[in-house]
């Protein structure tokens, strides 16, 4: 198992929004979160990217317990990347954003250029290079996280509504994205959504969470 | 209203004979501001930075305490400062009263709550997705950090402006602690302040419009980077 979740809790302040006695992610697959705004998604999503820790219960990763501490997260969130509801695009060029990951990680320049190249390619954006990130439109920029996201050769990729803000042909090239790097590359995904049409041609599993429970299919 | 008119004529001729006083008095006012506005922002932008980026108790308190000293009236950080330096201090025997270091060392204290609390809001305004999404690609707490410096960057050269623009125009400090020796700490408004107790209208004139052609054109960066800062 990629992950085990064991009895995890999160509270904010006295409210309980997620209460979740098991839950298992396999490697290689994707998954999709549904259930009603407020249902806890976004926070589980954090919890599996290591942005959050749990109230309580406890979190393996390839059967390896998970210590909320800083220094070892670091090297947990360079395997986990997770892309926003509304993904923010550093200032700059989108080159310098696909950069960011790749330079963090001390790869040599002339190798960086190869993979925002063929990741720009992949997500379907090389035209746009050199452009200003904060002119792009909605699809353009996530579109453009999503290559940033790549680029680091992650092995989970944890989306939060990928397509909520896309038109019809945006959410298209996201969703065949998705699925092409889960089969090229065998990333585990796993995406909140409120479409069930994605989650059919998408997701090999799916997870129900509602008032922060958990539900299998 | 003769007075005002023939005072500034004379004043902009003044200016265009780019005379030695007038030169020299306003280098000494750039010089001991841009001192004081850099070491000010050496300090302050850092401490902003930290105060904003961090979470420790006590944070609100600090924040509120800096924000009480923007209030500090001049003349209260010379009067504090002179009692430091003055010949009987503790610090006497370094000979800084009536020297440019004694302005600077002012200034600093005048300008450095400005810094940091406009660095604060700048660091505050900054949208919490971009913390996240370092954290996420794998940065580390300084990568995560140069992220936010890089993304505020304008608001925090806001901040140095409203600095500058604070010191280059305060008259307290420089009079109480510069002591207004012409060729070394007469400052623009130390001068203005002087010419116009000898009833010398022209060259206070002509570096009231210096000052202000200055503040203008502070004022002209300053909202060029609060613009770039909002877009």
């Amino acid at each position: 198992m990629l992950y085990v979740l064991s009895k995890i809790t999160r509270k904010y302040g006295s409210r309980t929004v997620l209460d979740i006695p098991l839950m298992e992610i396999e490697q290689g697959k994707i998954y999709a979160l549904l259930g009603p705004n407020g249902a806890g998604k976004t926070t589980l999503l954090n919890i599996l990217g290591f942005l959050e820790a749990p109230a309580t219960g406890d979190i393996f990763y390839h059967s390896t317990p998970v210590s909320f501490f800083e220094s070892y997260l670091q090297n947990l969130r360079r395997e986990v990347v997770m892309i926003d509801q509304h993904p923010i695009l550093f200032t700059g060029t989108v080159y310098k954003n696909v950069e960011f990951g790749l330079k963090i990680r001390g790869i040599p320049k002339k190798k960086r250029g190869i993979i925002i190249e063929e990741t720009l390619d992949l997500v379907g954006m090389s035209d746009f290079v050199q452009a200003q990130a904060h002119r792009l439109s909605g699809g353009e920029t996530q579109r453009v996280a999503l290559a940033r996201a790549l680029a680091v050769s992650p092995e989970v990729l944890l989306c939060d509504e990928p397509t909520s803000n896309l038109d019809v042909e945006n959410q298209a090239a996201v969703i065949n994205t998705l699925k092409q790097i889960n089969e090229q590359r065998k990333i585990t995904i796993m995406f909140t959504t409120h479409y069930m049409y994605q989650v059919s041609s998408l997701a090999h599993h799916t997870f129900f969470l509602d008032h922060g429970k958990l539900a299998t299919t | 209203m003769e007075l005002l008119t023939d005072s500034f004529i004379s004043a902009i001729l003044l200016i265009f004979s780019l005379d030695p006083e007038v030169l020299s008095i306003v280098w000494v006012s750039l010089k001991v501001s841009g001192i004081s506005t850099f070491f000010a922002s050496l300090m302050g932008v850092p401490l902003g930075f930290l105060i904003a980026y961090g979470s420790f108790k006590g944070k609100r308190i600090l924040i509120i305490c800096l924000n009480t000293m923007l209030a500090l009236p001049t003349v209260v950080i010379g009067l504090f400062v002179y009692s430091f330096i003055s010949r009987r201090s503790i610090l006497g025997s370094l000979d800084l009263l009536y020297t440019q270091k004694a302005i600077v060392i002012g200034q600093i204290i005048l300008i450095l709550p400005i810094v940091a609390t406009l660095t604060i809001a700048a660091i505050s305004r900054i949208d919490e997705r971009y913390r996240k999404t370092a954290m996420t690609l794998g940065a580390n707490r300084r990568q995560t950090a140069c992220v936010i410096f890089r993304e505020a960057r304008f608001g925090i050269v806001a901040a140095v402006i409203a600095a500058f623009g604070r010191v280059i125009a305060e008259v307290g400090i420089s009079m109480m602690l510069g002591g207004n020796a012409k060729g070394f700490t007469r400052t623009m408004t130390t001068a203005m302040a002087l010419e116009y107790d000898k009833g010398e209208f022209i060259l206070a004139v002509a570096l009231g419009i210096i000052l202000l052609v200055l503040s203008f054109g502070i004022n002209l960066i300053f909202n060029f980077f609060q613009g770039r800062t909002r877009a």
